[in-house]
């Protein structure tokens, strides 16, 4: 006989306690982001369009990378979060997970696809929580607070060749973000879109302009 | 994190390379790289990588 039940309890009995401690330890109860609508719209025009070096930029749960990871043609794909529970989450995921601040911490060129599902629902700066969850969510007053710092970085983090995807809802002003990225020498694209009942999601690819435009 | 990372990391600060540093690493020869430190060829400022996941916040962004 392989293993006597009492064995079999005591090792049921040992997992769920290193679960339980792990969960305490890396605080897996902690506020992270959870894939919604967004998530899916962004995932499956990633799936599609992403190639060579990929970067999930506020990868949260890591559900997007990882989708992208398994399914699309993406020779390697990163997710970074400023949030340190999300980091856990991605790597625990299988993403390779990096603690950072949007592009930041990646070199000059060196990101063939990033993919972007920014915080952006407009909040009152009065009313507003200081915890994970804002930051997952928030994007100040304008629903664009980090949104813009992201076109700002984007030209030059991005491949010669490369592509960011990034969901904008009607809700951030949909406009005024390709005005936004226009402005800052980029060509910007709606690759999907769907309408919901209070906004109306877009994937916006944004890639460098060429002398022809 | 994967050493390979190197080519496409940089100093959140200046953007200089950084000098990678383990001390501890998983067995085998593409062994993920669970702790050590990353620090900027020019400024010197170090980012710690922690359970296999480096922190390149700015330090003013760390808690």
């Amino acid at each position: 006989m392989p293993e006597a039940p009492e064995g079999g309890d005591a090792h049921e009995a040992d997992t769920t306690e290193t679960r339980d401690a792990l969960a305490e330890r890396r605080g897996l109860d902690a506020p992270v982001y959870a894939p919604a609508e967004d998530s899916g719209l962004l995932a499956g025009a990633a799936v599609e369009h992403a190639r060579g070096v990929t970067l999930e930029v506020g990868t949260g749960s890591g559900w997007v990378a990882d989708r992208v990871r398994t399914e699309g043609d993406a020779t390697r794909v990163i997710g970074s979060d400023v949030n340190p529970h999300a980091c856990e989450r991605a790597h625990d995921r299988g993403v390779e997970a990096i603690r950072g601040d949007l592009l930041g911490p990646f070199r000059d060129g060196a990101l063939d696809t990033v993919l972007f599902n920014p915080p952006y629902l407009p909040t009152d700066p009065d009313n507003e929580w200081d915890d994970w969850q804002e930051v997952a969510l928030s994007g100040g007053e304008s629903g664009r607070d980090l949104i813009e710092p992201f076109l700002d970085d984007l030209a030059r983090a991005l491949a010669p060749d490369g592509v960011a995807l990034l969901l904008v809802s009607s809700l951030a002003g949909f406009a005024d973000v390709v005005e936004y990225a226009v402005a800052r020498g980029l060509h910007a694209e709606t690759v999907a879109e769907e309408s919901y009942p209070f906004e109306t999601l877009s994937i916006l690819a944004l890639r460098h302009r060429t002398d022809r435009e | 994190m994967k050493e390979s990372l190197l080519d496409i990391v940089c100093c959140p600060l200046d953007k200089h390379d950084l000098d990678l540093e383990v001390t501890e690493r998983e067995a085998g020869e593409d062994g993920e790289i669970t702790a050590g430190t990353l620090t900027c060829t020019d400024c010197g400022e170090t980012y710690p990588i922690e359970d296999g996941i480096p922190n390149l916040l700015p330090p003013d962004m760390r808690e």
